[in-house]
């Protein structure tokens, strides 16, 4: 297994807010989770390519039911740290996420969350990145492991200047402390279809809808939908409280570019136990000829 | 019947006994029979085992969708609703995405009788035990492999046929448990569970993982309850030539220790799978998700599902 050396050269949590610059347009949704990140270079020089650390806080505000940080938000700050780490392991391209693989060991945080990336296999179309993440705040107990695969593009008009090794410091606390759901223009509601709207500061530097706002609105999307699904009488059980229902294992397959909006996400449930329910999460830009353009799985967990 | 010599009579995709049948140029169907020898402790068929019924399934759909192409898979997900008992269990498969350079393919698992029928159990739609999700990548131009020259010529339907299980698919494989406490397991690699490349058959690395996540998730639950094991995410990075394939495994969120585990209780791992014999390459990793469960006899099966 990776070493996982928590601490020795990872630069300590800010204890109050940071520096007040304005937000880099690229970064709003990283920015939103408040998501730290640092490179660690090969230690002895070699021509092995560099690591990365990342830290995002436990805010009241973005968890779930389970108490710690929702599993959407958890794989935004994952697919902003995993997608450094792969486009800098090629440049001068860049990548696009193209897939996921998130289990969920916890879904109860202490907090902070300490993430940790490297690549496991750098191709010349694709790159894979495994990543871990630790509850700094409970003992550095594994909270979740994720997979996660790019394509290589051709960055045109894209500035990929960045000074190495790379930095990028805690961004400060948001005076308004907006959820996830408003955050990321989930309307408001319940059912099987749950709809985003697609604002400016929700698309990531190829201009197109951020990864990490799919994973979020997958979590909203399925979450809903189980509670419609029990409340239909369907799965032969009680009607779920929307209140005990988080999601977990996560499965992201981004299929094609979400440039036009608004955005919805179909959901199927395909079924389960008392305990955890799998939803197939069919996302569709309405706007692009409404194709298909994300797939995900979710277990839904009653916590 | 086989393409270009592959799988070969003795080799456990043959063993397995699967039937295909082709819907279209974007869909297709596989069957296997579901006996006590590929199941796991609830009864249901192991995740490994399905893994690799929607491996057969995901390459007999890509073969036609990408020829003159050729691929190989990337990565694969299944993701276990309920215990699939059979008769038979049948993974059906079809295209999401054609990209440049990858095919994206989900399959629904579902429990057939042996006529190809819905087990529906009342139910007005025919509910999936299972589902899966599979990335190929596309190597384009093809590759000389021993199924390549059958591409051009597909048939419709088709049948993997040998002589049969005669123990559990884990012993058959040769899979030993080194150190169940840090679920270390290993594989000798033989031609018996070969690809058409000549490397370890994805579905096969799955089912490795599967069993090292469950013996290291059962060690730290200390119960007497079995694990079983209900989503495999899979990641192949390269291919298993050598051998043995070995594990290292990492359980997550095990705050609570032996003893505070209830019946139920669902817990991850992460499983990575070294190629021994390659100066320990990185193969695949695969997260691993199990629950705990009280454990079904074996002479449990439905009747029907004996070989």
């Amino acid at each position: 297994m990776s070493a996982r050396d928590p601490g020795d050269r990872a630069p300590a949590a800010p204890t109050g807010p940071g520096p007040s610059d304005p937000i880099d347009p690229r970064h709003h949704v990283s920015e939103y989770f408040r998501l730290q990140r640092w490179e660690i270079p090969p230690a002895d020089g070699a021509e092995r390519m560099s690591e990365f650390g990342g830290r995002t806080p436990v805010e009241d505000h973005q968890c779930g039911a389970g108490g710690g940080l929702l599993t959407g938000g958890l794989l935004t700050s994952v697919d902003s740290l995993g997608g450094m780490a792969a486009g800098l392991a090629v440049l001068p391209r860049w990548i696009v996420t193209t897939s996921m693989m998130a289990t969920i060991g916890r879904v109860s945080h202490q907090g902070p969350l300490r993430l940790h990336g490297r690549v496991l296999r750098r191709g010349r179309n694709s790159v894979v990145v495994g990543l871990d993440v630790v509850d700094e705040g409970d003992h550095d107990v594994p909270v979740a492991a994720v997979t996660m695969t790019c394509a290589v593009l051709d960055p045109v008009g894209m500035d990929l200047h960045f000074d190495r090794p790379l930095v990028v410091d805690m961004p400060p606390p948001s005076p308004n402390a907006r959820t996830p759901e408003e955050f990321f223009c989930i309307e408001p509601g319940g059912g099987p279809v749950t709809r985003l709207r697609l604002d400016d500061h929700l698309r990531n530097p190829w201009g197109i809808l951020h990864g990490g706002a799919v994973a979020v609105l997958a979590d909203v999307a399925a979450r809903r939908a189980v509670v419609a699904h029990r409340s239909a009488g369907g799965g032969d059980r009680p009607a779920a409280d929307p209140a005990r229902l988080a999601a977990a294992d996560t499965i992201l397959h981004y299929l094609r570019p979400v440039k036009v909006g608004p955005v919805e996400a179909r959901c199927d449930v395909l079924g389960g136990g008392p305990t955890r329910t799998l939803v197939r999460v069919a996302i569709h830009d309405v706007g692009a000829d409404d194709r298909l353009v994300e797939l995900a799985m979710v277990a839904v967990l009653a916590v | 019947m086989a393409f270009g010599g592959y799988p070969p009579p003795h080799h456990i995709l043959a063993d397995l006994g699967l039937d295909a049948e082709v819907d279209s140029d974007t869909s297709a169907r596989v069957r296997t029979r579901v006996t006590p020898f590929v199941t796991g402790a609830d009864g249901g068929v192991r995740a490994g085992v399905l893994a690799t019924l929607v491996d057969v399934v995901g390459g007999a759909v890509g073969v036609r969708a990408l020829r003159p192409d050729w691929m190989a898979t990337a990565d694969l997900t299944i993701q276990v609703v309920r215990p699939a008992r059979g008769p038979f269990v049948e993974a059906r498969g079809r295209v999401l995405r054609r990209g440049r350079t990858t095919l994206v393919i989900e399959a629904g698992v579902f429990e057939v009788d042996g006529d190809g029928s819905d087990v529906t159990c009342g139910a007005a739609v025919p509910a999936p035990a299972a589902w899966a999700t599979m990335t190929f990548a596309i190597l384009s131009g093809g590759r000389p492999t021993r199924t390549s020259g059958a591409a051009a010529e597909l048939a419709d339907r088709w049948s993997f046929t040998g002589a049969g299980l005669d123990a559990p698919v884990v012993d058959v494989l040769g899979i030993s448990v080194t150190d169940a406490g840090n679920g270390v397991v290993s594989l000798p690699v033989r031609e018996y569970l070969f690809n058409s490349i000549g490397a370890v058959q994805g579905g096969v690395m799955a089912l490795l993982g599967e069993v090292a996540g469950e013996v290291a998730l059962g060690a730290v639950d200390g119960s007497d309850d079995a694990v079983v094991v209900t989503d495999l995410q899979v990641a192949y990075l390269s291919l298993g030539r050598v051998g043995p394939i070995v594990s290292r495994t990492k359980v997550l969120g095990s705050g609570a220790g032996p003893g505070a585990v209830r019946r139920g209780t669902r817990r991850s791992a992460v499983v990575e799978l070294l190629d021994d014999g390659a100066d320990g390459r990185l193969t695949t990793v695969v997260n691993v998700v199990g629950t705990t469960v009280a454990a079904v006899p074996p002479d449990a099966v439905p009747a029907g599902s004996a070989s």
